[in-house]
């Protein structure tokens, strides 16, 4: 039986089901967890609301457009300033943030006319934004206002405004995942299609699942627009509104995210006969293989080597530095979703640590299918862990390293298990082939850091060293290195504190010849 | 009349200052030892507070959520608690106190948590965990009334209605700090210590900045007991030092238990200090000691370093949770500055009648604005199209985008103060707390004028 | 150009194909060759865990059909975006198999044809006919 038992939660048998260690022989047939099942209440559980999941996650990212959420003020409060999604706008979108203000004669009287007035105040406010998105909170829902309606009648009223509506509460499923869904599916519904795009080249994508955390957008695009394609737009990282109303369009969806973003991918194929295509942005051999792909599917397959090979050959040697010094490192893999398998295989390979773990906060049995495969024997998965199961896992496996949310990794910092932020990175971008050295220098700076030793030292009993001044990493991961090693002339990563700006700066991309006249 | 109090003039907040009641009940909440709260409602009420209290305190704290999804919003979530208090209890043995604390979802579904904690006092604790000494107690906290400060200050009042007992007059004074940090309870709690009171801190948070532990044991929590909190009771007097954190608790103390309640000043500035410290005096008979004249003088000698040289006639913005706010406008008036701008949050109809606020409105010699229900807009609208000018914003983290787009210098104050390190472990109260708000403003005034290259010279000498 | 199709009804009615799983009974050598192959996919691939069943259907016959021929040698017939698409996992596919797997290319037509039909199988077992996954056969996205 490969499903694991903590100690922890004897008291709840239904937890048994979901985690699992996968071990010899078995299969995914044989050693899958539960998923996206209803949260076991008081466990404290890491999930946040299916709101968050709609606004937080994948709303806000876009970046020309007023997020407006209707309900009272702590929501919009509470998913501000939390995350790193940055945009080539000044950041818009992580600046402002807009609340209804419901108050309790709002929810006795109904909150309909208060939201038509913000919004036309929040329009007033930033007249030069044209666009907006308003979200349902667990109030608003629950009074019933038709926000639709609403913004209905403002539309017609200011023609030149576009507004979306989501209704996703916080109560809309186990997990922010539920507003994810509900998300796609409304954007889907209400907006791809309203807007016809202007084709510039031969090769069209939309770019999926990917909301520019740190800069992964920008870096990713940078290679697209190296290829000569055309990302029509972005779900939704630094991406615009009115692009996103032209997805209709594209040849060919690129997705990254497949837990928050393959349902519009699913239905844009299913609708509109666009094909969808999974890629990895992390990793070079997961990267290098995904332009190929999308090289390959536009016939311009050398554009995309051309690239792999400049930036294999610009960033590999600093990779495999900290390969050879991350050797058999444990690795607890616990982030929210998609990253468990994004990253659970490319760290192995081309970071040389060990999976150990890998968890998810609000991933689905699907997801859990693809990180399970992707880690080695031995690997303890764990669906929607709590805070007690967290503990006793890290108690057990004992890692070297943590990739977690903040606040959970506040819990390993105590435990004395260096944490990197999964979500939101520690010094990202992660993505693309200089980002993945960017992860892998990170990483060692975390479980080579001096402080960390130190911590483990209890002055009152050990017989602890004296004398020395000073450790530097290099003392500690190089110590058991082969003298060649040692004497590399690679010192770990050479790049910037940030890659971006000059990315933003760049107009020397090729002009390619388009093979016909647009047909469109 | 140069100093107006007005009410936000927009229906809608953009970016707002405030967050809702739960959150405040929960950061009262983690106050209290073998305590973990339940929310009920939906999951992200509690995720992002704890996110939120993590990214101030750089610390993780317990608190459980209902879990309600759609079907408990559709037919009644109370069963959800049911099971929440019932998993807690049975996977943390060490919990004895569990607030059950409501939200808008749940407030408007309209379930019946005080009826809920009855039968479960009378069924599961008295059947299931009858060797427990557990405490259930409902705190009704929706995010459609107030804001995060009152439900910290309902919250505070509901703990301690739940747990003050009248015993033999126990000689200790009740001190009620408000919604403050580590680096506050610290210098409270030396102050009382040498003026020799004896008292019962709500909430004993100094825990709060703990330690990583060679074996890796240490957890992030309050210390304050359920005998303290049933020891409020007995106390002789209760200081609730925030009108709007705490007031409630000592109102009702002085109600229930005839303990006479002093309400205020937030302790703000040597003169709030000191207006504290001679109440106290007053309440207890107990003399000021000499070692904290000397105290008091360290503080004056650093402030006459900074205050009329390069504080004098600064024009200051500051938001954050209102006693904190008017704290910092006195401060900054003694200081010869010129607060121009106060933020206050939620719309409580209390704010105009505050004896502080009048006594503003009666004696400033400049235009000064006072704004309720304030939403950053209100900062930013005034400095992008209405001309105000700045030397200096005292606030918390999430105006920071306001400070740096426009060129502002900005002291972090208050909570959260995430963008900056270690924040919370210093004092903005009592004579350290004066010394180190002004130092700081001091600091963050002369790393501006070397950034935009004004007068940086200036620090040749000095 | 694009057009909006009708919803594909027999969406959540794909037949199941296996009830066990279909190499249980190979030869240790096949076998061995066969999850050489299965773990390259599990590895490094996603094709192979679209959301639903009827999905994955597709997109394992899609992919490892054309592979199947890429590697035999023979003529893909590419007529749609979708099948482009098959076509480009296909081609990535067969190149990381060569390169990995150098009994391949000792192989001839028939045999690559056979293992690609274990592998294949093998795969809808994992991913679709013993799956775990329960939100396989739920009707919509």
């Amino acid at each position: 039986m490969p499903y694991h038992e903590f100690e922890v939660s004897k008291v709840i048998p239904e937890r048994k089901l979901h985690a699992v260690v996968k071990g010899p022989g078995e299969d995914l047939t044989s050693c899958l967890p539960k998923g996206y099942l209803n949260t076991i209440p008081g466990s404290i559980s890491e999930r946040g609301c299916a709101y968050c999941g709609a606004k937080h996650v994948i709303g806000t990212p876009m970046k020309d457009v007023i997020h407006l959420s209707h309900g009272p003020v702590g929501c919009t409060y509470d998913t501000w300033q939390t995350k790193r999604y940055i945009s080539d706008n000044n950041n818009f979108q992580l600046k402002y943030t807009f609340a209804s203000d419901v108050k309790e004669k709002h929810i006795v009287f109904g909150a309909e006319k208060l939201l038509r007035q913000n919004i036309l105040e929040a329009f007033d406010a930033f007249p030069e934004i044209k666009r907006m998105t308003i979200y349902q909170t667990c109030a608003t829902a629950l009074i019933g206002d038709d926000m639709a309606a609403i913004a209905e009648e403002v539309m017609a009223e200011r023609p030149d405004v576009d507004i979306f509506v989501c209704n996703s509460p916080g109560f809309g499923g186990p997990s922010q995942s539920g507003g994810h869904h509900k998300i796609n599916i409304a954007w889907l519904n209400q907006k791809v299609g309203t807007l016809e795009p202007e084709i510039t080249s031969d090769y069209v994508i939309n770019y999926v699942g990917e909301y520019n955390i740190q800069g992964d957008q920008e870096v990713m695009l940078d290679y697209f627009k190296r290829m000569g394609i055309q990302v029509l737009s972005t779900f939704t990282g630094n991406g615009t509104y009115d692009s996103l109303r032209g997805m209709h369009r594209a040849h060919l969806n690129v997705l990254e995210c497949a837990r928050s973003a393959e349902y519009i991918c699913d239905e844009l194929r299913a609708r509109y006969g666009i094909p969808r295509l999974d890629i990895d942005g992390f990793g070079h051999k997961a990267l290098g293989d995904s332009l190929r792909k999308i090289g390959l599917f536009f016939g311009i397959e050398d554009r995309a080597e051309a690239i792999i090979a400049e930036e294999t050959a610009r960033w590999k040697p600093e990779l495999d530095w900290y390969k050879e010094r991350l050797q058999g490192k444990r690795v607890c893999l616990w982030p929210g979703g998609s990253k468990l398998w994004h990253w659970a295989h490319a760290i192995q390979e081309e970071m040389g640590v060990k999976v150990v773990s890998v968890y998810t906060k609000f991933g689905h049995q699907g997801d859990m299918e693809k990180g399970v495969s992707r880690c080695g024997e031995g690997a303890l998965a764990i669906d929607d862990p709590n805070e007690l199961e967290g503990q006793e896992a890290l108690r057990t496996l004992k890692p070297d390293v943590i990739f977690t949310g903040k606040r959970p990794g506040e819990v390993a910092k105590k435990m004395r298990v260096p944490y990197l932020n999964a979500h939101a990175y520690h010094n990202g971008p992660y993505k693309g082939f200089e980002g993945w050295v960017r992860f892998a220098r990170d990483i060692y700076n975390a479980v080579y850091s001096p402080m960390h030793r130190l911590s483990a030292i209890d002055i009152s009993k050990d017989d602890y060293e004296t004398g020395k001044g000073f450790v530097t990493r290099r003392m500690l991961s190089d110590a058991d290195l082969s003298e060649d090693a040692k004497a590399s002339p690679i010192t770990g990563y050479t790049g910037k504190f940030d890659p971006i700006p000059d990315l933003r700066k760049k107009t020397d991309y090729p002009v390619f010849a388009r093979r016909v006249a647009a047909a469109e | 009349m140069t100093c107006e109090v007005k009410a936000k003039d927009r229906t809608g907040t953009i970016n707002p200052i405030f967050t809702c009641q739960p959150a405040g009940a929960q950061y009262a909440s983690i106050g209290i030892k073998d305590c973990i709260g339940i929310v009920h409602g939906g999951q992200g009420c509690v995720m992002f507070v704890r996110l939120l209290i993590s990214q101030h305190l750089k610390e993780n704290f317990e608190i459980a959520s209902s879990s309600v999804h759609e079907d408990g919003a559709v037919f009644g979530a109370l069963d959800r608690v049911e099971t929440a208090v019932d998993v807690l209890l049975s996977r943390y043995p060490h919990v004895k106190v569990v607030p059950i604390i409501t939200t808008c979802s749940t407030e408007v579904i309209g379930d019946d948590v005080d009826g809920l904690i009855t039968k479960l006092e009378e069924g599961l604790l008295a059947e299931k965990f009858a060797d427990r000494e557990v405490h259930l107690l409902p705190i009704h906290s929706p995010s459609f009334v107030g804001s995060m400060v009152s439900g910290y200050d309902v919250a505070v009042r509901d703990f301690v209605k739940k747990f003050a007992k009248k015993g033999a007059p126990n000689g200790k004074i009740n001190l009620i700090t408000g919604w403050v940090n580590p680096g506050d309870v610290k210098e409270l709690k030396h102050l009382l210590k040498e003026m020799d009171i004896d008292a019962t801190v709500l909430f004993e948070i100094e825990s709060f900045d703990s330690p990583i532990l060679p074996d890796g044991s240490a957890v992030s929590h309050g210390a304050t007991t359920i005998e303290d909190l049933q020891a409020t009771g007995s106390a002789s007097h209760t200081f609730a030092l925030n009108r709007y954190e705490g007031a409630k608790a000592a109102q009702l103390l002085e109600k229930k238990f005839k303990i006479p309640a002093v309400i205020g000043p937030t302790p703000i500035g040597i003169r709030n200090t000191d207006s504290l410290l001679k109440q106290l005096s007053q309440a207890t008979g107990k003399p000021i000691p000499t070692s904290l004249v000397k105290e008091r003088g360290i503080a004056l000698d650093a402030i006459t370093d900074v205050a009329h040289m390069f504080l004098a006639d600064k024009k200051v913005a500051i938001f954050g949770n209102p006693d904190l706010v008017i704290g910092l406008a006195e401060f900054c008036l003694d200081l010869e500055m010129k607060p121009t701008l106060l933020l206050l949050g939620d719309d409580n109809a209390g704010y105009v009648n505050d004896p502080r606020i009048k006594a503003l409105q009666e004696n400033v010699d400049y235009p000064m604005e006072i704004v309720t229900n304030a939403d950053f807009w209100d900062l930013e609208d005034r400095i992008k199209n209405k001309g105000l000018e700045l030397d200096l914003i005292l606030g918390h983290s999430k105006g920071r985008f306001v400070s740096i787009d426009y060129n502002i210098p900005m002291l972090r104050v208050g909570f959260p103060t995430y963008d900056r390190a270690g924040l919370f472990r210093n004092p903005v109260v009592g004579y350290s707390g004066a010394t180190w708000l002004a130092e700081q403003m001091a600091n963050a005034l002369f790393s501006d004028m070397e950034v935009k290259k004004n007068k940086e010279w200036l620090l040749n000498v000095w | 150009m694009a057009k909006k199709e009708k919803k594909d009804i027999a969406r959540a009615n794909y037949p199941k194909l296996y009830t066990s799983d279909p190499l249980a009974d190979l030869d240790a050598d096949t076998r061995e060759k066969v999850s050489e192959l299965e773990n390259y996919i599990m590895k490094n691939c996603l094709w192979q865990f679209n959301s639903r069943g009827w999905d994955r259907r597709k997109q394992n016959a899609g992919i490892l059909g054309m592979t199947a021929q890429l590697l035999i040698g023979e003529d893909v017939e590419i007529s749609t975006a979708i099948d482009k698409c098959y076509w480009v996992d296909a081609v990535l596919l067969a190149r990381n198999f060569t390169a990995r797997c150098a009994w391949l290319g000792g192989m001839g037509a028939e045999e690559l044809r056979t293992i690609m039909t274990k592998l294949h199988a093998r795969i809808d077992w994992l991913t679709i006919d013993g799956s775990l996954n329960e939100e396989l056969t739920v009707q919509n996205y």
